[in-house]
């Protein structure tokens, strides 16, 4: 999978960016990018190794990891909006209760249970 | 089964006994809360019991080899044994109806392989707030928190879906 430098200058135009503004915002160095972009693919050469034992593409591989990723920033826009509409409400108590809800009430009362249990130090 | 990563077959043993001989029982407080969605820990699982007296109580200590400890001084009765350690009794509900009219405001979960019912997370609240330990008023603000999460999202399901990108 490869670093499609001609979409990064899209989204740079779209947001009014130049490339080197981008690469300040990141943190990224010069070398760095380019180094990126010159490769045949940025991911570390396993996953394409397993992807290409599956017969699949390594964005197929990849893909969970944004499934959880979108869940978690769709949940903290959830909280954002909830505390929104009320400013007494603790931030924190909405995000740990929308995750909880993500879960069955058995599971969250396990975690209840759980966490009230000191561990056992050695 | 899930269930025994939070109940010992014994403890499920337990409860399974006390919903065979239909006692009215119910979970409150904090494990309630928690199942609920409320971020809180606890280290009991508190059971409202209609009647103490109820002698399917017995027989569901007796089958499970738990033993009831009566009251003494200001302690209140307790469980004993390891079936049923984990449980804790709750024989009045501070600032809340009775049992009975308490009832309809609880609903019906299933862990594992038994049904128990839970007191609506508004009354734990309501109890909490009338009773006013120490220990009830750090924790309000977070059951609290999570009855305004649970309405909003109540409030945006119940909400009919926009269809964006459509016209008339």
């Amino acid at each position: 999978m490869r670093l499609s430098g001609d979409n990064i200058k899209k989204l740079c135009g779209v947001r009014n960016l130049s490339l080197n503004a981008l690469l300040k915002r990141a943190g990224v160095s010069k070398t760095a990018y380019y180094h990126l972009i010159d490769k045949e693919s940025v991911l570390p050469r396993s996953i394409d190794a397993l992807a290409a034992a599956l017969g699949v593409r390594s964005s197929a591989l990849l893909e969970e990891a944004d499934r959880k990723s979108r869940r978690a920033l769709r949940l903290l826009e959830t909280a954002d909006r909830i505390a929104g509409s009320d400013p007494s409400m603790d931030r924190d108590n909405i995000r740990h209760t929308l995750l909880l809800l993500e879960e069955k009430p058995i599971e969250r009362l396990r975690r209840s249970l759980l966490r009230a249990r000191k561990p056992d130090l050695q | 089964m899930p269930e025994n990563l939070i109940f010992s077959k014994k403890e499920i043993a337990f409860l399974r006994e006390l919903e065979r001989q239909n006692v009215e029982f119910m979970l409150v407080g904090a494990a309630a809360a928690a199942l609920q969605g409320a971020p809180v820990v606890t280290q009991d699982v508190d059971l409202w019991f209609e009647d103490l007296k109820d002698p399917g109580i017995q027989t569901a200590l007796r089958k499970s080899g738990g033993i009831m400890v009566p009251s003494f001084g200001q302690n209140p009765p307790t469980f004993a044994g390891d079936a049923v350690k984990l449980f804790d009794i709750v024989l009045t509900m501070h600032g809340l109806e009775s049992f009975a009219q308490e009832k309809k405001n609880s609903f019906t979960v299933r862990l594992g392989t038994v049904d128990v019912n839970v007191l609506n997370l508004d009354r734990i609240i309501a109890s909490k707030e009338a009773i006013r330990r120490p220990k009830d008023l750090l924790v309000l603000p977070v059951l609290r928190d999570t009855l305004r999460t649970l309405s909003w999202k109540k409030m945006k399901d119940a909400a009919p879906k926009t269809l964006k990108g459509r016209k008339g």
